[in-house]
């Protein structure tokens, strides 16, 4: 890539280090306890609803999710996906699931449960159950079930209620969501005792989930001041601080530390107007899902450029904060603020008549707010729950906000489907439609 | 009534042009509601007199307009219909209900709400679990359908209309299931292609007209000569076929497609609402329990520290194995529209699942449109060869 080795444009937190490190020792820890022989959960990115529970009861999680993304940067995807085509599962399934099951498959038909040698990260080991849930895609829980063929161990769905816009402001339906949650966490909890042999240890959930949401509203604040012009963080930052509040990597409390450093570096360079790239800030992005993580580098073309990425997608952002002062079951919190982060934008969207509430709407409202000149689509080809809302939110931007936007392929697990330099070739073009689309906002 | 016909052939008559039936109720002034897929409680919709309508696609128009709102590498079941609702086919209907079935339907249902004109749209959540617990939360969401239809109609829904349409509606699953006792037989004396085409008609009108459409189309099959056994009985598994051309393809190849477990087949009419106790529980659990679709988890009971699959399968496709007996079947099509996760996801466990039992299968995918067919016809004659070799 024509970045790599030359000079930077993308002006780098310096607090992110540290963080960095945090997030590399708690992988590193957690994977030497696992070595050790303790028992590990698989479990599916839950938008903080099982995850504090599993924290809190000390049990080791391992991400198939992540370590699908890991086996595709390291190059050993290939094999896994074509021991997933064998086993009969359809190609354009999620990338991820099929990279997993290929795993599973040589983990467990040709090694007899050890983990493969050529695995990256240390590998998953056999886990004691599976937490899955259907946040985000059905993929969630139709991949755990269909591990069944390879592993004898129980999977736990967690069921998160879904209300249209609209629909979730009708008498008592509100509350109603948040009595079944409370619910489906107590189930829980009991699954996990039983199947652990020990006991829930009350008060330090109760701790847990007062760091994570103090983490989590320091983690908002400093992406709410991403607002001011210039733009003080880039997405690079962000990707690399979202860890410890999406997967709760790294202990919530000391995570909150790093992440007031953070606050504090970014409220300085705000109140100094320090920019995020080197370069004039001559256009505002928002970035939509998840980066092609293989090809970073092409985000310092950009900034050369004078291209700034300030915002990204909702689903990888915490809500906005939460007033639970006057609730004292952690189980409640849990649900509360899981619940909001699905909901947050609710209200606003029905405002506006738009009903795709999560995931649609609050691009809409980010572009607004963060004053975007354009947003830059990356779609993932084999994963639905990221692309579908892509072009009605091109479309919709387009209409309602005067913002255009450059959809770019690629795919979460194959690589050859993301092109940098046809990235490259359409930057010129996509700078004149921010200009003439800027022109006409004024 | 379309042309006078009877029987078969109104059945056909009305499932070739589904919406002029529909829209002649509508001037007469019926209340049409749509809905996609078979989650949608359409007992509540019969019983204030609004006529439920199954949207479905159409293989033979190339989708357009939906490409501006949703990408290609999509369900294209539901790219098809949305693409009718925006080209305006859709709207004589007087609003819509969209059931959370799956991804596919929950994102679109967003989108749909978001740039389709419709007087009433209401979207109900549907849990992936079934415990009583999570049956007693999905009732509570049936009641806001009620309310809802209620608002609609200025009418309040009593237990006495409720009661007599699910009666209707059960009187209908009933009457299905007798289509499809008549392919018990060998050989069978009506096709798989035309039980979907009497489906696809039922679903367009009223229960009671459906109902008397169903005794006809009975007591003419009644009267028709045993053919002669052509082939393989086969049994077509997997995502909705909305149109009859699949299955007649496989006909067309000399097999008898004896029973199904598809969404337009099926799965909507094999086992009765309950009517006992309170309705919208008995709703609740007809929806969420009783319903076969892989959106919804289901597992074998277990200690909850260990898994069994065979157990696993057993408690989720045992109904396949009584299929494959009763209608003495000799092989089994495993179809699915491509990017249906859902199905996709099950294909490897339904086969496991027959292989467990030497009942021999085929899994096929394809793309929904009719330029597919003859791609897959090849496909499809290979697989009957292989029956062939060991039934004849």
């Amino acid at each position: 890539m024509s970045g790599e080795g030359k000079r930077k444009y993308i002006n780098r937190l310096k607090s992110f280090l540290p963080l960095r490190s945090k997030i590399d020792e708690t992988y590193k820890k957690s994977l030497e306890a696992i070595q050790m022989g303790r028992p590990v959960a698989w479990a599916m990115i839950n938008a903080w609803y099982g995850d504090p529970i599993l924290r809190a009861i000390e049990l080791e999680t391992v991400y198939p999710e992540n370590f699908s993304a890991v086996c595709a940067a390291e190059g050993v995807a290939e094999s896994y996906l074509n021991r997933a085509d064998a086993d009969g599962f359809p190609s354009h399934l999620c990338g991820y699931a099929r990279n997993c099951f290929g795993y599973v498959s040589r983990m467990t038909k040709e090694l007899g449960g050890k983990i493969p040698p050529e695995a990256p990260i240390g590998g998953m080991p056999k886990p004691i159950f599976l937490l899955s849930s259907n946040i985000g895609c059905d993929a969630r829980y139709k991949w755990f079930q269909a591990l069944g063929r390879y592993l004898d161990v129980p999977v736990w769905v967690l069921d998160m209620p879904i209300p249209g816009v609209k629909e979730l402001f009708r008498d008592g339906v509100y509350e109603r969501c948040i009595r079944f949650i409370v619910e489906e966490l107590k189930e829980f909890v009991y699954f996990l005792e039983r199947v652990l042999g020990v006991k829930m240890d009350w008060d330090r959930l109760e701790k847990t989930v007062h760091d994570i949401e103090e983490m989590n509203r320091v983690w908002f604040e400093i992406n709410e001041l991403r607002k001011t012009i210039p733009c003080p963080m880039h997405s690079r930052d962000f990707w690399s601080a979202m860890p410890p509040s999406l997967f709760l990597a790294g202990k919530p409390a000391e995570t909150l530390i790093l992440y007031q450093e953070m606050l504090k570096e970014v409220k300085e360079r705000v109140d100094h107007k320090v920019s995020s790239i080197h370069t004039e800030e001559k256009f505002r992005i928002l970035f939509s899902e998840l980066p092609p993580w293989h090809s970073l580098s092409v985000f310092e073309n950009m900034a050369e450029r004078g291209w700034n990425f300030v915002i990204e997608s909702w689903g990888y952002h915490p809500p906005p904060p939460l007033d639970l002062s006057g609730i004292s079951d952690p189980l409640e919190h849990i649900a509360r603020f899981s619940f909001h982060f699905h909901t947050a934008y609710f209200k606003d969207a029905l405002k506006e008549g738009e009903y795709y509430g999560y995931m649609g709407y609050p691009l809409l409202k980010f572009a607004r707010e963060y004053k975007c000149d354009g947003a830059f689509f990356h779609l993932p080809l084999t994963c639905r729950s990221t692309s579908t809302h892509q072009l009605y939110l091109q479309e919709k931007m387009k209409q309602k906000l005067k913002i255009p936007s450059m959809i770019v392929s690629g795919d979460i697990v194959d690589l050859r489907l993301f092109n940098p330099a046809e990235v490259i070739r359409r930057m010129k073009p996509f700078e004149e439609s921010m200009e003439s689309y800027r022109e006409l906002r004024e | 009534m379309p042309g006078g016909s009877r029987g078969v052939t109104r059945a056909k008559d009305l499932y070739r042009d589904r919406f002029r039936r529909a829209k002649e109720l509508k001037e007469e002034g019926r209340k049409i509601l749509g809905y996609i897929c078979l989650h949608a409680p359409v007992e509540m919709m019969t019983a204030l007199q609004i006529i439920p309508f199954r949207m479905l696609g159409d293989i033979y128009e190339t989708p357009t307009e939906v490409d501006r709102f949703l990408p290609r590498a999509f369900c294209p079941f539901v790219r098809s219909v949305f693409d009718l609702s925006l080209k305006g086919k859709y709207d004589f209907l007087d609003g819509m209900l969209l059931v959370h079935s799956c991804d596919a339907m929950e994102r679109t249902g967003r989108i749909w709400e978001s740039v389709v004109d419709h007087h009433y749209f209401h979207f109900m959540d549907l849990p992936t679990k079934v415990s009583e617990r999570h049956q007693n939360f999905f009732r509570e969401g049936l009641d806001d359908f009620k309310k809802t239809l209620e608002e609609l109609t200025g009418k309040e829904l009593s237990f006495k209309e409720l009661k007599k349409a699910i009666e209707s509606h059960n009187e209908q699953r009933r009457l299905v299931r007798s289509l499809y006792e008549i392919t018990e037989k060998v050989p069978p004396k009506i096709s798989g292609s035309e039980i979907l085409q009497v489906i696809g008609a039922i679903t367009s009108i009223s229960v009671e007209e459906g109902n008397k459409l169903l005794r006809e189309v009975l007591a003419e099959i009644g009267k028709r000569k045993s053919g002669k056994l052509k082939g393989p009985r086969i049994l077509v598994w997997g995502s909705v076929l909305d149109h009859p051309a699949f299955v007649e393809m496989i006909e067309d190849l000399g097999a008898h497609v004896v029973i199904d477990d598809l969404c337009t087949g099926t799965r909507g009419y094999w086992v009765d609402v309950k009517l006992d106790g309170d309705l919208l529980s008995s709703l609740a659990y007809y929806y969420l329990v009783e319903l076969r679709c892989p959106r919804t988890f289901k597992e074998a009971p277990s200690d909850g520290k260990r898994k069994d699959y065979s157990a696993d399968l057993e408690e989720r496709f045992s109904y396949l194995r009584e299929f494959t007996k009763t209608w003495k079947v000799d092989g089994a099509i495993l179809q699915s529209v491509k990017y249906c996760d859902c199905h996709g996801f099950e294909v490897p466990q339904v086969k496991d699942y027959f292989n467990s039992f030497g009942i021999p299968s085929f899994v096929l995918e394809h793309n929904y449109m009719i330029a597919d067919r003859e791609i897959l016809k090849t496909r499809v004659e290979a697989f009957l060869e292989i029956l062939r070799g060991g039934v004849e």
